[in-house]
C-alpha cells in the first residue's frame, strides 16, 4: 500500500524534475544561471501576495478542467473533449451574460454559470451515450468533437454573434452584473472560491461517497463492478456528464472572471482543457493531487512573464519545460492505458516465476 | 498406476523420443507439477489430459523452455537436455503452439511464418529475400496440404486458419515434436474436425505430437496414448485403445474422496420451489449454442449440484443466472417471480447470493481494500451508507466481523485483497455472500484451487446454509464435491443437462458415463449422444 503511494508520487514528481533538469541544461548552455532563473520563476508567483493571488486566479479554471479529466480517468474512461466542452460552456455563458439583462447580479451570475454547466453536459452526452450503449471508443469521439466545436464557435463568434464594434473577432462583452469582481486589490475573484468549493465537494465524493467507490471499482475491475450489482452503463454516462459539467463550469468561470467576451483565443494556447489533462496526469488523477498540480502549473504559466522581465532568458523556456513535462508524463500515460512497464515486467517474470494462473 | 513404464508388445516397440524424470515445478509454496514422469514415443500422438489448473500447461512450458523446472530432468532421445528459452527448444526440434495465438495481425501469412528467421538477400544481406521466403512457405504448405493464401493478412483469417499459420511457423523451423496447448478450445465444431484430420496427417508425415486437452472425445479420436494429470501429478498412463471416455473421466476427476462433509439430508415436508429454470438457452461468443434448453428446479433446503467436464456450458449457465450474460431463450423464476435477464443488483436485492467462478474477475477486486470488497454489492444499503455517504466506522466493524467469524487470515486490515491467499480470498467472498442472508445461493467452483482447510470450511458453510432452509445451486467439476454436498445432481454435457441422478444411489461410474455424454439405456445398454 505504502509502496504504491510512493510510486504514484514518483510518477508525478519525476517528470517535473526531469523537465526542470533539462530546462536547466538548456539555460546553462545559453550562459544563464538556471538556479537564479528558477528562483525568479517560482518566487513571485508562489511567495508574494500579489503573485500568489494571481496564480490562484489562473488556477481556478485549470483546477476544474483537471478534475473534469481526473473523474473520467479514475473510471478508466477518457474524456479528451474537455477543451471543447469548456469553450462551449464559456461561449454560451458569455451569450447569457451579454444578452440576458438580469439586474440582480447574483441571479445573473447564477444563470450564466448554470448555462455553462448545461452546455458542457449536453455536449458530452453524445460520446457518453455512444460509449455506454454502442461501445464506441469515447477517446476518439471526444477528441475529434473538440475540433467540431472550435469550428462551430469560430463561425458563431465571427458571424451571428460578432460584436460589430470590435476590431477583431469577438462576441459582445458580458454585462457588469455577470462579471466576477476582484477581491480587494488582488486579481482573485469569487469564482476561485466557487472552484475551490467544487474541489472540496469532489474530494468528499471521492473519499467518502458511493460515487467514489463506484468509480474506483469500474476503473480497477469493471467485471467485478458489474458482478456486484453496479450498473456500469449508467455509471459511464454519469461520470461523463459530471466531467462535462465541470468543464462547462470551468469555461463559464473563465468567461466571467477573466475574458468577459468570447474571442478566438478564449482558452489560450494550448487551451485550458488540454492543460487540464496535463494537470490531471501530474496529480495522479487524485483530487488533492489535481489541486497541487493546478497551482503548480498556474505558477509556471504566470512565472513565464517574470523570467522574461527579470532575466535575459526568453520566456519560451517555460514552453519548453511544459513540453518536456508532457513528454515525460506521456511515458506514464502509456503505462496507464496500455500497461507498458507491466508488460515488460511480466515478460521478465515469465523466465522462472509466474506464468499464467493456477487456480 | 506408475507412468513412464508403459510397455509395448514386442515387435511394436517404438523409440522413446522425449521423457521426463521426476519433473517438478514450484511457484512459491504452490507445487504446480509434482514429480512428473512422462514418456513420449516417436511418431505418436500423445494426449495429456486433466482438469483446468491440473498443471498441464506448466509441464508443457517446461518442455518448451519457457519455464525452468525446480527439480527433475528432461531427456530428448535419451540425452539429458536443459532449455533456457523456447529458442533452445526449437533448435532441438521441439515446437509449441499456445492456446492464445502469437501472430502479428497486420502482417501477411508468410511474413508471420518466417518472422524471426527471415532469409537475408543473396547480395545485399540487410535486405529480406521475400521471393525465397514465399517459395519455401509455398513448398511447406504444399507438403502438408494446407490451403492458405500466403499473401493474405493474418487479420483477414479465421481462427482456424490462424491456427494453421501457428503450426506452419513451427514446421518451418523443422521441429520433430509439436506441442499443442488446448488447440480446439477456440475452434468451431467444423474447424475441430478439420484440425483433427490435420493432426493425423502430421503424424503420418513422421511428426510426434503432444496434445493437451480436456475434451475427451477429441482425444479418444486421434491419440495413441494418454497421460492423465491431476493436481500436478501423473495419475495414469494408458493406451487409447485400452481405455474409454468414462474411464478417463473418472481418472480425471479422481475416485478418491478427499474429504467428506457430514451431510445428513433431511427431507422437509414444506418444500418450496425457490428457483425454476425452464428451457434456458444462450450462445457463446462464437455464436455456438452454449446452454441448450436447460431446465431444473431447486427447492428450499436443498442443494442441487451440476457436474460436468469443464466447458460444457456450466460457466455460461451460471453467468446467465448471476446477471452477467443474457439468455436468448427460456425463463428463470425465483421464488415465484420471473427474473430472466435481471441485472446483478436486482438479483442481489431479491435475495440471491453469488459465489462466482472467476474469483479475481467477478468475485473480488484485488486492488481494492478488504473493507471495500466486503461491502461490494451492498454499498448503497444501510448501515454502510446513508444518502450515498459511507459510514466508515460501521464498514470497518462489519469487515472485522467477517474476518473473525469466517476465520479469514489477513496480514494488513487496511491493505488490499491481493494480500490474501486463494483460500482466504474465497472465504471473503463466501463471508460476504452469506452475510447478505440470501435465500438462494449460486456457487460456481467454490473450492477450486483452494487449500484443504478452506475447502472443508466452505463445504460446512454451504451445508449449514442448506440446513437453515436455503436453496443452493452448486456447480463444480469436482465429482467429490458434488457427491458429498448435493441432494440432487444434474450432469451437464454439451450445454444440456443430460441426466439427473440421486447421490445416495448413484455410482461414480454412472456419473462418469454421463459426463462423457453416455446415457445409460435400460434396453440397449449404453447409448452415446
Amino acid at each position: 500500500m505504502k509502496r504504491i503511494k510512493w510510486k504514484n508520487l514518483a510518477n508525478s514528481v519525476l517528470p517535473v524534475f526531469f523537465a526542470l533538469l533539462i530546462g536547466a541544461v538548456i539555460m546553462l548552455a545559453m550562459g544563464h544561471n538556471p538556479l537564479n532563473a528558477y528562483r525568479i520563476m517560482f518566487e513571485r508567483p508562489l511567495f508574494t501576495l500579489r503573485g500568489l493571488t494571481n496564480t490562484l486566479h489562473i488556477a481556478g479554471p485549470l483546477l476544474l478542467a483537471g478534475l473534469a479529466i481526473a473523474v473520467t480517468f479514475r473510471s478508466n474512461l477518457y474524456n479528451m473533449g474537455v477543451e471543447g466542452q469548456l469553450i462551449f460552456g464559456g461561449f454560451l455563458a458569455g451569450l447569457a451574460g451579454a444578452y440576458l439583462h438580469i439586474p440582480n447580479p447574483f441571479l445573473h451570475k447564477f444563470v450564466c454559470l448554470v448555462v455553462g454547466i448545461i452546455a458542457g453536459m449536453m455536449f458530452v452526452l453524445i460520446p457518453a451515450i455512444l460509449r455506454a450503449f454502442l461501445r464506441v471508443d469515447e477517446m476518439v469521439v471526444t477528441l475529434t468533437l473538440n475540433y467540431v466545436m472550435m469550428t462551430v464557435l469560430e463561425y458563431l463568434s465571427s458571424g451571428p454573434f460578432r460584436n460589430q464594434g470590435a476590431g477583431y473577432v469577438s462576441t459582445n462583452t458580458i454585462d457588469k452584473t455577470a462579471m466576477f469582481n476582484r477581491i480587494g486589490k488582488t486579481r482573485l475573484t469569487p469564482f476561485f472560491i466557487i472552484a475551490f468549493l467544487v474541489f472540496l465537494l469532489f474530494f468528499f465524493m471521492h473519499k467518502r461517497m458511493v460515487f467514489g467507490y463506484r468509480g474506483e471499482a469500474v476503473g480497477k475491475n469493471p467485471e467485478f463492478a458489474e458482478a456486484t450489482g453496479l450498473r456500469v452503463r449508467r455509471h459511464i454516462v454519469q461520470v461523463m456528464i459530471i466531467s462535462g459539467a465541470l468543464a462547462g463550469l470551468a469555461g463559464a468561470g473563465h468567461m466571467m472572471s477573466h475574458e468577459f467576451n468570447y474571442t478566438l483565443s478564449f482558452s489560450g494556447t494550448p487551451g485550458i482543457g488540454w492543460d487540464g489533462m496535463l494537470i490531471s496526469l501530474l496529480g495522479g488523477h487524485s483530487p488533492a493531487g489535481v489541486l497541487i498540480a493546478a497551482v503548480f502549473y498556474s505558477a509556471l504559466k504566470t512565472g513565464s512573464d517574470n523570467i522574461n522581465m527579470y532575466t535575459g532568458i526568453p520566456k519560451e523556456i517555460v514552453a519548453i519545460i511544459q513540453g518536456l513535462i508532457v513528454l515525460f508524463l506521456s511515458i506514464r500515460f502509456i503505462n496507464d492505458r496500455f500497461g507498458l512497464t507491466k508488460r515488460w515486467r511480466n515478460k521478465r517474470n515469465m523466465k522462472g516465476t509466474v506464468h499464467g494462473t493456477f487456480e | 498406476m506408475p507412468s513412464g513404464t508403459a510397455s509395448f508388445p514386442p515387435g511394436v516397440d517404438m523409440e522413446t523420443i522425449l521423457s521426463t524424470k521426476a519433473l517438478t515445478k514450484k511457484f512459491g509454496g504452490f507445487t504446480a507439477n509434482d514429480q512428473i514422469f512422462l514418456t513420449v514415443h516417436e511418431g505418436q500422438i500423445k494426449a495429456i489430459v486433466g482438469e483446468n489448473g491440473a498443471g498441464k500447461t506448466t509441464l508443457m512450458n517446461m518442455l518448451y523452455g519457457e519455464l525452468q523446472p525446480t527439480s527433475g530432468e528432461i531427456f530428448l532421445r535419451g540425452e539429458k537436455v536443459e532449455f533456457s528459452s523456447p529458442r533452445d527448444a526449437i533448435t532441438k526440434g521441439i515446437g509449441m503452439v499456445h492456446q492464445h495465438f502469437m501472430l502479428v495481425p497486420s502482417m501477411t501469412v508468410y511474413e508471420n511464418i518466417v518472422l524471426g528467421a527471415e532469409i537475408p538477400g543473396e547480395h545485399l544481406k540487410f535486405l529480406i529475400d521475400r521471393k525465397e521466403e514465399k517459395r519455401r512457405c509455398q513448398s511447406l504448405t504444399e507438403k502438408y496440404g494446407y490451403d492458405l493464401d500466403l499473401n493474405e493478412k493474418i487479420s483477414e483469417l479465421s481462427i482456424g486458419e490462424q491456427q494453421k499459420v501457428e503450426i506452419l511457423k513451427m514446421l518451418y523451423r523443422d521441429v520433430d515434436i509439436l506441442i499443442l496447448d488446448e488447440p480446439t478450445s477456440v475452434l468451431t465444431p467444423q474447424e475441430v474436425d478439420e484440425f483433427l484430420k490435420q493432426l493425423v496427417d502430421l503424424k503420418a508425415k513422421g511428426k510426434t505430437i503432444i496434445l493437451i486437452s480436456h475434451k475427451l472425445r477429441e482425444i479418444m479420436g486421434v491419440s495413441d496414448e494418454i497421460t492423465v494429470i491431476k493436481r500436478g501429478k501423473t495419475i495414469g498412463n494408458v493406451k487409447t485403445e485400452e481405455t474409454s471416455e468414462p474411464a478417463l473421466a473418472q481418472m480425471m476427476v479422481g475416485r478418491k474422496v478427499l474429504l467428506t462433509v457430514q451431510n445428513q439430508y433431511k427431507p422437509t415436508d414444506n418444500k418450496r420451489v425457490m428457483l425454476q429454470v425452464k428451457n434456458l438457452q444462450t450462445n457463446d461468443r462464437l455464436g455456438k449454442l452454449a446452454v441448450d434448453h436447460v431446465s431444473f428446479t431447486i427447492h428450499s433446503g436443498e442443494v442441487f449440484g451440476i457436474v460436468g467436464v469443464d466447458g460444457n456450458g456450466q460457466t455460461e449457465l451460471v453467468k446467465i443466472l448471476s446477471g452477467m450474460m443474457e439468455a436468448t431463450g427460456g425463463t428463470v423464476e425465483y421464488n415465484g417471480q420471473e427474473i430472466t435477464n435481471c441485472l446483478s443488483d436486482q438479483l442481489r436485492k431479491s435475495g440471491i447470493g453469488i459465489i462466482p467462478e472467476d474469483r479475481y474477475g467477478e468475485g473480488l477486486c484485488q486492488e481494492m481494500s478488504l473493507c471495500q470488497n466486503a461491502i461490494a454489492g451492498a454499498v448503497t444499503s444501510k448501515p454502510f451508507s446513508r444518502h450515498a455517504v459511507f459510514n466508515r466506522k460501521q464498514i470497518n466493524e462489519y469487515c472485522q466481523h467477517l474476518i473473525d467469524a469466517y476465520q479469514i487470515h489477513i496480514a494488513d486490515f487496511n491493505g488490499n485483497v491481493s494480500q490474501l491467499s486463494g483460500g482466504n480470498a474465497q472465504k471473503l467472498i463466501v463471508a460476504r455472500e452469506m452475510e447478505g442472508e440470501p435465500r438462494l445461493l449460486i456457487a460456481c467452483q467454490p473450492t477450486r484451487g483452494v487449500d484443504i482447510g478452506a475447502i472443508e470450511f466452505i463445504h460446512r458453510q454451504i451445508i449449514d446454509f442448506r440446513d437453515r432452509g436455503g436453496a443452493v445451486l452448486l456447480v463444480s467439476s469436482e465429482l467429490n464435491e458434488i457427491l458429498s454436498l448435493s441432494d440432487r445432481i444434474g450432469v451437464m454435457y454439451k450445454g444440456k443437462i443430460i441426466g439427473e441422478v440421486d447421490p445416495r444411489t448413484t455410482t461414480e461410474t454412472e456419473i462418469g458415463l454421463l459426463m462423457a455424454g453416455m446415457v445409460p439405456d435400460l434396453e440397449n445398454g449404453i447409448r452415446s449422444i
